[in-house]
């Protein structure tokens, strides 16, 4: 699928949109398309997912009919906090660098 | 489509994640590249499922590990046959005075007094088929998991193993409790 300049690992997009509350598959993809641009296609997202749910970094709710939500773990708002921080200093020091 | 799309996951993936994404395929415009994105995804799961079933999983077991249980049973049972049939005649002969039995078990008993080994097997047989009947019900074994390694027990429950593990342990009670009895009545005297 398509993706634009930025971040694009479905992990860390995944971990974002979740970060904000509980979503079902289709809600994570709109999420994600509307905050970073990237349009990630059902098999990529649902195999972020099922990673994401092994390292125990997200859960799954109780279905909601055909659609199961999925939620942020405790584990999971750490892993997001520490990937986030990195990327932060890598952008303070790019930021940096180019301006000098 | 969806479906043969599906069949690129492994089972075990596709058990528990296939109709969530088989419904949210059905929300989607079914293009190339959904077809691709969902295809080579399943071929990825596929290298991961096999990388773990090489590099993680199980790496070693110790002992029977659930493998033949009944044959280990049946041993079992075999081993404690001889006990079973000396503690119950005696419980019929000296507990409840049934006096048929104790015209059996009494030329047995005075040979066991002249053998003393028949004595030390008998009393040994119940917790050597105790061994026997729970060793295969517990698997101990050493795990690849997350990078590292890690110990790892399992008990499974097996009713004709419990059975004869339950009464190996209850006639190698019941022994010793005949013993300790015998040891204070002795002391007495």
């Amino acid at each position: 699928m398509a993706t634009e300049p930025g971040v694009s690992d479905p992990g860390l997009l995944l971990l974002i949109s979740l970060a904000s509350g509980p979503k079902h598959g289709h809600a994570m993809l709109l999420d994600i398309a509307q905050f970073a641009g990237v349009r990630l296609g059902p098999g990529t997202l649902y195999g972020a997912l099922s990673r994401l749910e092994e390292r125990g970094h997200v859960e799954a709710m109780p279905a909601e009919g055909r659609r199961r939500p999925y939620r942020l773990t405790g584990s999971g708002r750490g892993e997001l906090k520490g990937r986030l921080g990195g990327l932060s200093r890598a952008v303070r020091t790019g930021l940096q660098r180019v301006a000098t | 489509m969806t479906r043969l799309l599906l069949r690129c996951y492994p089972p075990a993936w596709r058990a528990r994640y296939g109709a969530e994404l088989a419904d949210l395929i059905s929300e989607l415009p079914m293009t190339p590249a959904i077809a691709l994105d969902v295809a080579t995804s399943g071929l990825r799961q596929r290298r991961h499922a096999a990388a773990l079933a090489i590099n993680g999983g199980l790496l070693m077991t110790i002992g029977p590990a659930w493998r033949h249980p009944t044959a280990f049973a049946v041993i079992g049972a075999v081993l404690l046959l001889p006990t079973f049939a000396f503690v119950g005649a005696s419980l019929l002969a000296y507990e409840l005075g049934v006096d048929s039995v104790r015209g059996v078990i009494e030329p047995v008993a005075s040979a066991m007094a002249r053998w003393r080994f028949v004595d030390l097997l008998l009393v040994a047989a119940p917790p050597l088929a105790f061994l026997a009947a729970l060793a295969p019900l517990v698997r101990m074994g050493v795990e690849r998991r997350d990078g590292g390694m890690e110990a790892v027990i399992a008990v499974r429950a097996r009713l004709l193993n419990v059975v004869v593990g339950a009464t190996a342990l209850l006639l190698a009670g019941l022994l010793i409790w005949h013993i300790v009895v015998e040891s204070v009545l002795q002391a007495g005297a």
